[in-house]
Formats: C-alpha cells, structure tokens, sequence
C-alpha cells in the first residue's frame, strides 16, 4: 500500500512536471513570438488603447530632460510639436542631461494611466511647482501615456 | 570596566574608519535635502549669458545661415546638435553641454551652459548607491557601522554627563524631534 502511495505521488509529481515544463515551453514561444512594436509617437497617441502594455520601440529628438534627477525625458514627434514622456525602468537610472538636442532611440513599455491614476499624476504635478511657466514638454509630463524605458541609444549626439 | 575600554575602541576605530563616508554622506545629504525641496539642483550648474540678435525673424526666416549667424554670434559653432521650435516665438538650438534660446520677435539670444556641479555630482552618485555592486556591500557597512558608533557614543562618557544623566535627556531629545515631525506631517 505504502509502495502503491509512494508511485501515485511519484507519478503526480512527474506529471506536474512535465505540465510546468509544457508551460514553460509555451511561454517561450509566446515570448519570442512577442515582437517589439515599432511605431511613431503620433501612432502610438492616435490610438493609445491599442498599444497599453504593448513594448514598443520609438526614436526622436529629446527636447528636454528632467534637471532633478533625470527621472523623465521629453521625446518630440516628427510633427515637431507632439511629445511624448519617457521615463526610465530596468537597468536605466537617469537620463543624463547631454541627452538634450540629440535624436535617441527607446525600447519600452508604453503605458496608460488609469483615470485615477491619471488624476493623482497631476495633483502631483500641481504640487511640485515644477516650472514657473509652460513648457512645450507640460502637456507631455501632465499626459497620462508614456513610456517606460528600458533601453535607449543615441543616434545623433 | 573592560567592556567600557571595548566600547571606546569600537568608536574610536570606527570613527576613524567612517570619517570619509561620514563626510561623503553629510555633505550629499544636505544637497539631496535641498535638491528634493527643490531650492536648488546639487547635481549641475546652469550659467546663462545674453546676446542680442538685433532683428526680429520669425519661424519661416530660420534657416541653416540663420543658426550658423547665431551660433557665431554665441561663440558656440563647433558645438551645435539640433534644433526646434518649442513654441512660435521661440528658437531652441541645442549645444553639445547646453543650449541656445532665441526669443525670435525681440531677437534676445539666451546661452545657458550646463555642466555638473563638482564634488556634489560625485558624493551624491554615492550616496544615491549609483555604482551598485561592491559599493552597495560598504555602504551597507557604513550604515551598519553608524549605528554602532551610535550606540557606543551613548556609553562612553560616565556619571552626570552620561547615558544616566543630562547624556540621557539629550538622547531623548534628539528621538523626539523626528517623532515630532512624523507626527505632524505624516501620522496626524
């Protein structure tokens, strides 16, 4: 009997082995069939719905970068007036200053505000006094869309 | 006391040891202090310079002559990148450590040079623990150590001054003042 109890948990063990190991397999797939997307900062604030959550890939010049810290960046669109936030993740810890004026590349995850979120971003904002006057980046920094990046490359410098 | 002649060779080493990261630390942490209340920016240096353009131009008179005339007029050829027009009056031309802003209605040319601040770019890459790996280890030793010396410093003095005297009151002093403003700004 003993035996018998020993070879079904044996056999359960295998089994939920072999399943993890199935899933784990799955996933991978799903990883690697996972593409970054690339697109315009104009497409990605045309239809933000779309690509929420969705890792994407974008390049543009940086027309400001956050002097406290570095923590945010401002990305400008081929339009030359849309901007888009970029803030760092992974292994970025700041954007440095000499980043300004130059076109970058940016790998990461575009993201989404919820409306509660969106609405505790901008009381934020308000109590920071972040800049006496309005800068072509505020409607960016205020925007509940940006990305957060986890890659980037310099272009042009 | 043995343990008391312990006790002091513990301060007094670790004093020795931490001085540096004591002074590290400090010093950054006033600057980090003032950085977060935003007073001013402990990690660079902004210098502005004005100019005069001496006319007016608008967004459609900017062309390649027009920012080689500015930065020659700047001082600043050899380090252009790019430029933009932030708004419909201003120029916005980006230099390699700074940029140039161009209020093109009255033709003011503003030249603002950063550069990180010495010293502060430096003890606050430390103390914000950018190096990571060893550094994280040491820092981590150095808090360590802090309380160490912390709780050696309340037994090295004996009698009145001491732990057990006027040393105690102020001790409890300097644990109240932090509960008073936790109590005021984040408890109540």
């Amino acid at each position: 009997m003993q035996r018998l109890i020993v070879w079904v948990l044996f056999a359960m063990l295998f089994g939920s082995c072999s399943q993890s190991g199935k899933q784990e397999e799955t996933t991978a797939e799903e990883s690697q069939t996972e593409q970054i997307v690339k697109a315009t900062i104009q497409e990605l604030l045309a239809q933000p719905a779309d690509y929420n959550g969705k890792e994407v890939a974008i390049s543009g010049m940086v027309t400001h970068v956050c002097k406290h810290g570095g923590q945010k960046c401002f990305v400008l669109a081929d339009d030359g007036e849309t901007q888009i936030r970029i803030v760092p993740a992974g292994d970025i810890d700041e954007f440095k200053i000499d980043l300004e004026g130059s076109t970058v590349a940016f790998k990461g995850t575009f993201k989404v505000l919820n409306p509660v979120q969106a609405e505790a971003l901008e009381a934020d904002h308000d109590s920071k006094e972040h800049h006496e006057t309005e800068m072509s980046h505020s409607q960016a920094e205020k925007a509940d869309y940006f990305i957060e990046a986890v890659d980037f490359k310099e272009l042009t410098q | 006391m043995k343990w008391r002649k312990w006790n002091r060779w513990i301060h007094r080493e670790l004093g020795y040891l931490f001085f540096g990261m004591s002074i590290i630390y400090g010093i950054s942490g006033i600057a980090l202090n003032h950085g977060v209340a935003r007073h001013w920016n402990p990690g660079i240096i902004t210098r502005s310079v004005s100019y005069d353009y001496n006319r007016s131009i608008t967004k459609t008179d900017v062309t390649r002559e027009v920012i080689e005339e500015i930065l020659e007029i700047t001082g600043e050829k050899n380090s252009f990148k790019q430029y933009y027009f932030p708004t419909s009056d201003d120029l916005m031309i980006y230099l390699k450590g700074g940029h140039i802003n161009v209020h093109m209605p009255s033709g003011t040319i503003s030249v603002t040079r950063v550069r990180n601040r010495p010293v502060f770019n430096e003890v606050n890459y430390l103390h914000y623990n950018k190096p990571k790996k060893l550094w994280t280890w040491f820092s981590d030793l150095f808090a360590l150590g802090l309380v160490l010396m912390a709780i050696s410093g309340l037994f090295l003095v004996k009698g009145k001054k001491g732990i057990t005297g006027r040393g105690g009151l102020t001790t409890l002093i300097g644990i109240f003042i932090p509960l008073i403003f936790l109590a005021i700004y984040l408890w109540f």
